[in-house]
């Protein structure tokens, strides 16, 4: 059962990304201006607990965009063969992936 | 009373290039449904108007119509319930025409008979010995009775948003007989069902508009039945679903004890 497989999978990881999303939000963007300040954000790239919370939160954020996108695809041209979706989507996702990790990576 | 205005869709397929409407007049008369319309036309005005209809009591499901851009069944809609003196009818949308009102409902069919719609028997078990009933009881009947009610008519078809942009998406009449037969406790064909509702085109592509629900003239909710038949997948697929205890034989007739002994002949044979 593939598709319920990938299914679960989606309503897992949207249910983590409010999570994930909510920390990130909190911490970058709504907290106090400490944890803006250059040195937090250094000091946070430095540290591999936050180093791996952001390669799960762009892991999950890709996998549920991606899939999410591929609903909508499947729906929008129904005669497009599944397979060459799923692949050209696994293709576009560990494209994006590769490149979005340089940064943390790098930063680290 | 006031005379109807009755919008009729007319299409002849090689000869008209796309549908038109054609008005007629129909006298009012209390009562009158749509049905009672277009037979009134057929019969006084026109006599080549098509339209597909039988028991006239919503049993048969054979009128189902796009009526004020709403599917209904013709029979089963009062005119006066439309408020309105001008009624569209047109024929049912996501199938294709035969002609005029005349909606082709192969697909539907197709689709029905794809997901087996049917009580599938266990190959080896008790169940496969057909030598008496299967006992039910009365909550079991309660889990899938209201979807059992289904009369095939293809309003939900018609409503689904989802089928009129997925002409392949298996749509809500067939997953809801799906999960009708996987909650029958005489059934043993829920994991081939799962299998074919499991597809790019099935169960998951369902957006849960409701607009199924709503058509529907039965009161059959397929919306709540492709819900519940998600929730089993899901829970089949995580090895989480119970697997329900197959249903009990009822006794041999031959060998159960009449309940009232049946008295002696008075008479003699």
């Amino acid at each position: 059962m593939r598709e319920t497989k990938l299914k679960i999978l989606q309503y897992i990881t949207g249910i983590a990304l409010f999570f994930f999303v909510g920390t990130h939000l909190i911490i970058s963007h709504l907290g106090s201006e400490e944890v803006t300040e250059w040195t937090s954000v250094a000091d946070r790239a430095a540290n591999s607990g936050w180093l791996v919370f952001y390669i799960i939160l762009l892991l999950f954020g890709l996998y549920h965009g991606i899939h999410g996108l591929r609903t909508i695809i499947l729906e929008a041209l129904p005669r497009l063969s599944v397979k060459s979706l799923d692949f050209t989507l696994v293709i576009i996702g560990l494209a994006i992936f590769g490149y979005a990790l340089y940064i943390p990576v790098s930063a680290f | 009373m006031q005379d109807l205005t009755f919008r009729v869709q007319r299409y002849l397929p090689g000869k008209d290039s796309k549908p038109y409407m054609q008005e007629f007049t129909v006298p009012m008369r209390q009562g009158l449904t749509v049905l009672d319309g277009l037979i009134y036309i057929k019969e006084n005005l026109d006599n080549t108007l098509s339209f597909r209809s039988s028991c006239r009591m919503g049993i048969c499901g054979s009128c189902g119509m796009l009526i004020n851009n709403f599917p209904m069944l013709a029979c089963h809609t009062p005119v006066e319930e439309l408020n309105t003196d001008t009624i569209t009818v047109k024929s049912l949308p996501n199938f294709p025409i035969i002609r005029d009102l005349v909606a082709d409902l192969d697909p539907l069919f197709e689709k029905h008979r794809s997901i087996d719609p049917y009580i599938v028997m266990a190959e080896t078990g008790d169940l496969n010995k057909l030598t008496a009933q299967f006992l039910q009881s009365g909550e079991e009947l309660q889990s899938y009775l209201q979807f059992a009610y289904c009369v095939k008519c293809g309003l939900c078809m018609a409503a689904c948003p989802t089928v009129s942009t997925d002409e392949f998406f298996l749509g809500p009449q067939p997953l809801c007989q799906g999960y009708r037969y996987c909650t029958d406790r005489r059934d043993t064909g829920a994991k081939q069902r799962f299998e074919k509702a499991d597809s790019g085109h099935g169960v998951w592509l369902c957006h849960l508009a409701g607009a199924c629900s709503e058509a529907c003239p039965k009161g059959v909710d397929p919306a709540l039945a492709i819900q519940l038949l998600k929730r089993a997948m899901v829970f089949d697929s995580l090895r989480l679903r119970k697997k329900p205890e197959p249903a009990t034989p009822a006794q041999p007739i031959a060998e159960s004890k009449p309940k009232i002994e049946v008295p002696e002949f008075t008479v003699k044979q």
